[in-house]
């Protein structure tokens, strides 16, 4: 995997340097691990924050790693990881050391590299502190090169993990929309952590964004009228068409009785008009 | 080795208070005479330890014009036990402490190295090397400092020479501590060993001088800073005899404040002396803010453009998601009121 890994990076690489750059890139010891190790400190000294931009419709980037961008990322970054993705070809007890060394002597910007490179990394698990430590470290950069378009916990995160970075992100209005795989690994627990928040929110006179609601969709129960009713009541429109997705999603009767008193929507999602992908742009 | 902690209890900037014969100038002036005399001045001080001083300190430096300031790596008093200690001071040095120092205006650099006194401990010196080059390449890290020598110990000598090797590798300017026993020796033995190393002395500034050593160091063409630091280095008054002697090509001034009794308000008094005494404008620019930024720019990470006409700190900015302006606090407050609202 790792070569293949390598090359990807390295063709987007090109398309984003100079040549004064690229001669930089290539003139490091890609075998020799302390240079590699010193070379991805120094990147900023030899390259500029170009923003890569990635072909649009290019789908997945890598094939082998499902959910892996670089897009918006900036060319010192993109440098980074192409330079760790050559430990992958070293044995377990050596990569782990280089890796933990460069976390523990690493600034914001080498933490969000080194983040960002964790799917592209063998033996995942062994990262798993790290990344959750990142979710829980409040380091507003950081904590977005791990939650935010990153397939790492999607794949390797247990599900308190999960739930606590999905949580998160609401709590301080990232989006969600950007957490990869968050409508696939929605679950009881995490529901209910949502529902205790939303009336935390509601009782401080607070908003919460429309799409949380989409988290909560598989476990409504009539003990969540109330929620819905009173979210039929908002002035805003996407609040009003969560209600009635949530209702669609239901058959049982009282929260069909109140889903019927909304004929508008009723009508227009049964005629496919409206789904949750229509408040989600996925990363 | 072992009767390291009862020679090294004098801490590195700080020592034989009693035996000095020097008044200290710091009592004898104060702000509200000097201040209005170096208004519009900008400050540079090369050589200040922010890591022991307070948040008070950092708010009367912005007040007294002090825009930038360079923290070299030092010893912080505690022996260290383990290279983590190391690892967390260094990420201070580029983290937290840089951090700080943004939300007074100030813009904050520094230099990275093992310091003299810790090159002693030789298993641990051995392993701060194997990191050093994870941290000499920052974003923000102007040279390789402070180092040199303390005791002039076989040990010291060693890794003074293997990190004058890496700065020459690094392409970064070198900030050399002298020691304060044998000073004009230690002094001449760090410049001749530079050169050995084939290092261009304008790539290296030698600090804490004083009227035994200047004229050498300047005459090699090295750069010679000197530090205002009450009682134990130079007093602020010599510090003008020494301008009006020397000039101001290549010389610099610092406070060198740390945690020992020190004066982070150094260079504004300093300056502010050399007014009185007739020095001119541009003499004093040179030594307080000039040629501090010509010797380290040649890092390439130093830009003047950061700092030269201030940058206000934004109080809502955060590190790691932490602030040090806690619940709206405003960077300057009245320190002369009673009342701490
Ligand atoms: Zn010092």
């Amino acid at each position: 995997m790792s070569q293949s890994v390598s090359l990807s990076l390295f063709s987007i690489l090109k398309s984003h340097t100079t040549k004064e750059e690229m001669e930089w890139l290539d003139s490091i010891p890609k075998m020799h691990l302390e240079s590699v190790m010193t070379a991805f400190v120094k990147a900023p000294r030899h390259l500029s924050k170009t923003i890569i931009q990635t072909p649009i419709g290019i789908g997945d980037l890598i094939p082998e790693v499902p959910g892996f961008t670089v897009q918006d990322w900036n060319l010192v970054r993109l440098s980074r990881v192409w330079l760790l993705s050559f430990f992958a070809q070293l044995p377990k007890e050596q990569l782990v050391q280089k890796i933990e060394t460069l976390f523990d002597t690493a600034e914001l910007n080498e933490l969000v590299a080194l983040f960002s490179a964790l799917p592209i990394l063998p033996y995942p698990d062994v990262w798993l502190p790290r990344a959750t430590d990142a979710v829980r470290s409040n380091m507003g950069f950081v904590f977005d090169s791990i939650a935010l378009c990153n397939p790492y916990p999607f794949f390797h995160f247990p599900e308190l993990a999960w739930n606590q970075l999905v949580l998160k992100t609401i709590f301080n209005s990232k989006p969600i929309a950007l957490i990869y795989g968050i409508s696939q690994r929605k679950n009881k627990n995490l529901s209910e952590s949502i529902f205790d928040f939303i009336r935390e929110r509601w009782a401080a006179g607070r908003d919460i964004p429309s799409n949380v609601w989409l988290l909560v969709s598989p476990y409504i129960s009539e003990t969540h009228l109330p929620f819905l009713k009173r979210l039929f009541l908002s002035q805003k429109e996407e609040d009003v068409m969560a209600a009635s997705l949530l209702c669609s999603e239901s058959s049982l009767e009282p929260i069909q009785d109140l889903f019927n008193e909304h004929p508008k929507y009723k009508d227009e999602i049964q005629k496919g008009k409206w789904n949750w992908s229509n408040f989600m742009t996925v990363c | 080795m072992c009767d390291q902690n009862s020679s090294t209890n004098n801490p590195s900037h700080f020592e034989n208070q009693n035996t000095s014969k020097e008044i200290p100038t710091h009592v004898d002036l104060r702000w509200d005479e000097y201040k209005e005399s170096i208004k519009g001045f900008k400050f540079f001080d090369p050589h200040i330890h922010m890591v022991s001083r307070t948040t008070d300190d950092y708010q009367n430096m912005a007040q007294a014009g002090i825009v930038a300031v360079i923290e070299p790596a030092f010893w912080v008093g505690q022996p260290r036990t383990g290279l983590s200690s190391f690892k967390d001071y260094y990420s201070s040095l580029v983290g937290w402490e840089r951090f700080r120092s943004s939300q007074f205006g100030i813009k904050h650099y520094c230099t990275i190295g093992l310091n003299s006194r810790e090159a002693n401990n030789e298993r641990l010196a051995e392993e701060v090397m194997e990191i050093l080059p994870l941290y000499i390449y920052k974003e923000g890290v102007v040279g390789i400092g402070e180092i040199g020598f303390d005791d002039q110990t076989d040990l010291e000598e060693k890794y003074y020479r293997l990190q004058l090797e890496l700065a020459k590798e690094a392409k970064l300017p070198v900030q050399i501590h002298t020691p304060h026993r044998d000073k004009k020796r230690g002094t001449e033995r760090s410049m001749a060993i530079a050169l050995e190393h084939g290092l261009d002395p304008s790539w290296v500034v030698v600090d804490h001088n004083n009227e035994e050593t200047v004229k050498s160091v300047l005459d090699q063409g090295f750069y010679a800073a000197f530090t205002i630091y009450p009682f134990t280095k130079m007093g602020n008054k010599r510090m003008v005899s020494i301008v009006e002697e020397y000039g101001s090509e290549r010389i610099m001034i610092n406070s060198s404040a740390d945690w020992g009794i020190s004066d982070p308000l150094a260079i504004p008094k300093t300056a502010a002396l050399m007014v009185s005494r007739g020095i001119s404008h541009e003499v004093i620019r040179k030594v307080t803010y000039e040629n501090a930024i010509e010797a380290f720019a040649k890092s390439g990470q130093l830009d003047v453009s950061d700092f030269e006409n201030g940058f206000s700190a934004d109080p809502s900015d955060k590190f790691h998601g932490n602030s040090v302006l806690r619940g709206g606090q405003q960077p300057k407050w009245n320190q002369n009121s009673l009342f701490i609202d």
